[in-house]
C-alpha cells in the first residue's frame, strides 16, 4: 500500500514536472514602449536596449550577475591586446545566425565597419558617441581579427562589449535591397525592421512599436534558450500593465513608478523586483548663458538641494543618492569617496551672497511626462531653491531646451552608455561632449589635459587619479548636479525567477539561460 | 443631382486640402522630431544629418511642394521613426480601428434606438426616467473613467475579461462598452425626442385610425420619420467616435490608428501625422456625404442641388 502511494506521488511529482516544463514554454511580457525599429548598431534609446541582448552577441561578453566587469567570451573566444593602440581576437567558430549563415570573421569587420566608416547618418553619430577612438578593423586571417585605436586604448574591453558593437550578418543584409553586394542605406532600414543576430532567441516577429515575439534559436552556439518562444507587447498605460499582470496575461511587466508598487507587492500571486539603475537624473546649468557665469550661483544652487529628501519623499527611499557622478559599474573607478555633491543650504546662502545674486529668478525647464517624479522633483527643488532666497521659474515645456542659449537650468538624465566613467560622465561632460557640443559646457584647458589623461592612459592608477581631479574641477565649476540613480521595478508572477542585474546597461531584459525561470505554480 | 455632386466634391477638396495643409504647417511648427526622437539632446553635427536624413532640411515652401507632389502621385512617403511606407503602417492598424468603430456604431443602435422608443413611449412614468438617467449617466462619464473602471471590475478585479489587445472576441467586449456609452445616451435621447414630436403627428393618428397595430404604428410610421434627425446627429458624431477611440485605445492598449496618430504626434513624425489626417478627415467628410444621400433617401422632401 504504501509502495503504491509512494509510486503514485512520484508520478504525480513527475506530473506536475511536466507540465512545469510545458507551461515554461513561453514567456509574456507587457512592456510601457516598444522600439520603432531594431538595430543594435545605431541604437542609443532606452527603449531599444531592452531587447537587443537576447538576440545579438557582442565580441567580448561579460558577467551580467556582477556590477563591475569581469570579462568573458563572446563571440571572440580569446584576445590580446599587442600595443596599447591594437587588440587581437580569436574568432569563434561555428557561429551561425539565425538565417542560417555561418558568422565569419568578415561579418564581424562589416558589423564595426558600417559604424566607424559609416555612410549612413544614424551609424555616423555612434562612431562620434561611442567609438570615435576606433580607426580600424580587419581580419587577419580566417579566425583573428585585429582592432586599431588612433589614440592608446585602456578601454578596448569594455567597447567591444557595447551593444553597439554587436555583430550582424554582412551577407544578409547587404542581400535585403538593391545591389546584393553593396550596404546601402535602404540596406540598414530594412534590417532594422528584420533584425538577424546570433544570439539564444531569433526575433521571429517584429512589428513596429507594437510588439516582438522572441523564439528559441536552437543553432546558438552557448547554453540554449529557457524558454521556446517569449512574447513582449507593448502596453502603454500604467494600468492596462497592472490589470494584465492581475489578470495573468502577462508574466511579467516593466516600468511601474515606485508610488503604484502596492497592488503588485500586496498580492500573494505577485511580486516586485528592482534595481538601483546605473543612469542619474540630474539637474544641469547652462554654464554659458552670462547669468549663469558665476560659479558661485551655480555651486549655491546645488548645495540648496536636499537630494536625500527628495530620495525619501519620491521614491521612498529607494533610489540612491551619488556622492559624486560614479557608478558602482566603474569597478576600481568608482569612487562614492569624492564628495563632489553635498547638501548644505547655509553654504549656498553665503556663497549666493558672495556671488552677489540680485534675487532675479532662475527658469528651470522640465519635460513634464520625460522623467519618472521630474515634474514633482522640480517643483521640490523650486521649495528648496526659495527656502535659500533663490526664485525660480519653472517652465514646462515638452521640447528639448540643451541647445537653447537662454536656457538657465533644466533636468535631464545621464545614463551609463558602457561600464566606465567615459560611457557616462564622458558622453555627457567630456571637452567634445554632448553638452559642449551643445554649447552649455565649456571646457578650458586644464579641463581639457585632465580628460585627455583620464581617457587614454593606459594606468589604471593614473585613469583614476585624473577622474577625482575632473570632479573637483565639476565641485569648483558645477554644470551638472546628479540627483539620484532612480529605483526602476518590474512587476511578476511569484513564480518567475527574473531580476534586472547590475552588469547590464539600464532597462536590458535578460531572458538568456540562467538568468530566467518560470515555474509551475 | 449633377450640380450637387460637382458642388459637394468641390468643397470636400478645398476642406481636405486646408486641413492637411493646416497639419502640415503647424507640425512643423511645434517641433523638430529629432528632438523627441533623441530627447537627451545631440551634437550638433549629427543633429544636421539626422534632419538631412529625414529631408527636413529643406526650406518649408520646397517640402510642401514635395509632399504634394508624391502624394498626387500615390506615395505617401516613409515614417520618420519606423522607415516604414505609411501606408503599411496604417493598413497594419486599420482594420484594429474600424472593427473597434464598427462594433460600437452596432452596439449603439442596438441598444440605443430601442432604449429611445421606450423612454418616448414611457414617457412621464418613473420607468421612462430611469431609461433617461442611464443615458444621463452615459453622457456624464467620461470614456477613459469607464474603460478604467471596466478594467478594475472585469479584469483587475473578476479576471472574466482579457484587458490588453485585439486578439479574440472577448477582448472586443470592454473597449467597446467603454466607446459607446457615450453614443448610446446621444442616440437614445435624440431617438427619444425625434419619437416624441412624431407620435403628435396628424399622420400618427391616421394611422392609428387605419386600425393598424401599435407595433406597426411606431415602427412604420414612427420610428421612419424620427430617424431622419438621428442619422444626421448619429453622422456628426462619427468625429467624436474617433476621438474617443484615441483614449480607449490607449488604455485598452489596442494597436489601432488613435494610438498611431497620438504617438505620431508626440513625436513629430509628419508622413505617419499627414497620411493620418488625411485619412481620418477623409472618412468624415465621405461619412457626411454618405449621411447627405441617406438623409435624401429616407425623406422624399430633401432634393439635392448644388449650393
Amino acid at each position: 500500500m504504501l509502495k503504491t502511494l509512494k509510486t503514485l506521488a512520484a508520478a504525480a511529482l513527475s506530473a506536475t514536472a511536466f507540465v512545469s516544463l510545458a507551461q515554461a514554454q513561453e514567456l509574456k511580457v507587457g512592456v510601457q514602449n516598444m522600439a520603432p525599429w531594431l538595430d543594435p548598431g545605431r541604437d542609443f534609446s532606452n527603449v531599444g536596449s531592452q531587447f537587443y541582448f537576447n538576440a545579438f552577441d557582442p565580441l567580448i561578453g561579460k558577467d551580467a550577475t556582477r556590477a563591475e566587469s569581469v570579462w568573458q567570451p563572446g563571440i571572440a573566444t580569446s584576445w590580446t591586446q599587442v600595443s596599447p593602440t591594437v587588440i587581437e581576437l580569436k574568432i569563434r567558430q561555428g557561429v551561425k545566425f539565425h538565417n542560417g549563415d555561418p558568422m565569419t570573421v568578415e561579418d564581424v569587420v562589416f558589423s564595426f565597419d558600417r559604424i566607424i566608416n559609416a555612410t549612413f547618418p544614424p551609424y555616423a553619430i555612434r562612431k562620434r558617441d561611442t567609438l570615435p577612438n576606433m580607426a580600424r578593423v580587419e581580419a587577419v586571417d580566417g579566425e583573428t581579427v585585429r582592432v586599431t585605436a588612433t589614440r592608446p586604448e585602456p578601454l578596448f574591453e569594455t567597447l567591444l562589449n557595447v551593444q553597439q558593437g554587436m555583430i550582424v550578418p554582412k551577407k544578409y543584409v547587404m542581400a535585403l535591397t538593391g545591389d546584393p553586394n553593396v550596404a546601402e542605406a535602404s540596406d540598414f532600414e530594412a534590417f532594422a525592421l528584420k533584425p538577424v543576430g546570433t544570439g539564444p532567441y531569433k526575433i521571429a516577429e517584429f512589428v513596429p512599436n507594437q510588439r516582438l515575439v522572441y523564439e528559441r534559436f536552437d543553432g546558438f552556439w552557448g547554453e540554449k534558450a529557457p524558454f521556446q518562444k517569449v512574447t513582449v507587447t507593448r502596453i502603454p498605460e500604467l494600468s492596462g500593465r497592472l490589470t494584465a499582470l492581475k489578470n495573468a496575461e502577462v508574466d511579467l511587466i516593466t516600468n511601474i513608478p515606485p508610488d503604484q508598487l502596492e497592488p503588485v507587492a500586496a498580492d500573494p500571486k505577485l511580486k516586485v523586483e528592482g534595481m538601483q539603475t546605473p543612469l542619474f537624473h540630474v539637474v544641469i546649468f547652462n554654464t554659458q548663458n552670462p547669468k549663469m557665469a558665476n560659479p558661485k550661483l551655480r555651486q549655491a544652487l546645488s548645495y540648496a538641494i536636499d537630494r536625500k529628501t527628495l530620495n525619501e519623499a519620491l521614491w521612498f527611499g529607494k533610489a540612491k543618492v551619488p556622492t559624486s557622478h560614479s557608478f558602482a559599474q566603474f569597478g576600481p573607478l568608482y569612487m562614492p569617496e569624492l564628495a563632489t555633491f553635498e547638501y548644505d543650504p547655509a553654504k549656498a546662502k553665503a556663497l549666493l551672497k558672495e556671488a552677489g545674486y540680485d534675487g532675479s529668478p532662475i527658469r528651470y525647464d522640465i519635460q513634464a511626462a520625460y522623467y519618472t517624479n521630474g515634474l514633482l522633483a522640480a517643483q521640490a527643488i523650486q521649495e528648496m531653491w526659495g527656502a535659500v532666497g533663490v526664485k525660480m521659474q519653472l517652465n514646462v515645456t515638452e521640447q528639448w531646451t540643451g541647445s537653447d542659449p537662454t536656457m538657465m537650468a533644466r533636468g535631464w538624465s545621464n545614463p551609463m552608455y558602457f561600464p566606465d566613467p567615459a560611457g557616462a560622465f564622458g558622453i555627457m561632460w567630456a571637452p567634445t561632449g554632448n553638452s559642449a557640443s551643445e554649447g552649455r559646457f565649456k571646457a578650458d584647458d586644464a579641463y581639457i589635459a585632465l580628460w585627455d589623461k583620464f581617457r587614454f592612459s593606459t594606468d589604471l592608477a593614473e585613469r583614476k587619479q585624473a577622474y577625482a581631479a575632473l570632479m573637483q574641477a565639476i565641485k569648483n565649476d558645477p554644470p551638472v548636479l546628479p540627483l539620484y540613480q532612480p529605483y526602476e521595478s518590474y512587476g511578476m508572477k511569484r513564480s518567475l525567477a527574473w531580476r534586472p542585474l547590475q552588469g547590464h546597461i539600464p532597462y536590458v531584459l535578460d531572458f538568456r539561460a540562467g538568468r530566467v525561470t518560470l515555474a509551475a505554480r | 443631382m449633377l450640380a450637387f455632386l460637382s458642388s459637394r466634391l468641390l468643397r470636400m477638396t478645398i476642406t481636405l486640402w486646408a486641413i492637411v495643409t493646416a497639419v502640415f504647417l503647424a507640425t512643423r511648427l511645434t517641433g523638430n522630431p529629432i528632438d523627441f526622437l533623441m530627447p537627451e539632446g545631440l551634437d550638433a553635427v549629427s543633429r544636421a544629418e539626422m534632419i538631412a536624413y529625414w529631408g527636413l532640411d529643406r526650406p518649408i515652401a520646397e517640402q510642401y511642394l514635395l509632399f504634394w507632389k508624391s502624394l498626387l502621385s500615390g506615395d505617401f512617403g516613409l515614417g520618420l521613426m519606423e522607415r516604414r511606407p505609411v501606408a503599411v503602417i496604417f493598413s497594419e492598424r486599420l482594420w484594429q480601428s474600424a472593427s473597434l468603430l464598427l462594433a460600437t456604431l452596432a452596439l449603439t443602435i442596438a441598444v440605443g434606438v430601442p432604449l429611445g422608443i421606450l423612454a418616448a413611449l414611457w414617457r412621464g412614468q418613473p420607468r421612462g426616467q430611469g431609461v433617461l438617467f442611464i443615458a444621463f449617466m452615459g453622457y456624464a462619464v467620461p470614456n477613459f473613467v469607464l474603460a478604467i473602471l471596466l478594467l478594475l471590475i472585469f479584469s483587475y478585479t473578476l479576471h472574466w475579461l482579457p484587458s490588453a489587445g485585439s486578439a479574440t472576441l472577448l477582448h472586443y467586449v470592454m473597449p467597446t462598452v467603454a466607446l459607446a456609452a457615450y453614443f448610446v445616451a446621444a442616440l437614445t435621447r435624440y431617438t427619444r425626442n425625434a419619437m416624441l414630436d412624431v407620435l403628435s403627428e396628424d399622420y400618427m393618428r391616421t394611422a392609428r385610425a387605419k386600425g393598424l397595430s401599435e407595433s406597426a404604428i411606431i415602427l412604420r410610421h414612427g420610428l421612419r420619420n424620427a430617424l431622419i434627425p438621428v442619422i444626421t446627429v448619429l453622422g456628426l458624431q462619427i468625429t467624436t467616435l474617433v476621438s474617443g477611440a484615441v483614449v480607449v485605445e490607449t488604455v485598452f492598449a489596442w494597436n489601432g490608428v488613435g494610438d498611431l496618430l497620438v504617438g505620431a504626434t508626440l513625436r513629430r513624425d509628419y508622413p505617419v501625422l499627414q497620411f493620418g489626417v488625411l485619412v481620418v478627415a477623409s472618412t468624415v467628410i465621405l461619412v457626411n456625404f454618405a449621411i447627405d444621400l441617406a438623409y435624401a433617401a429616407s425623406d422624399p422632401r430633401v432634393r439635392l442641388v448644388g449650393a
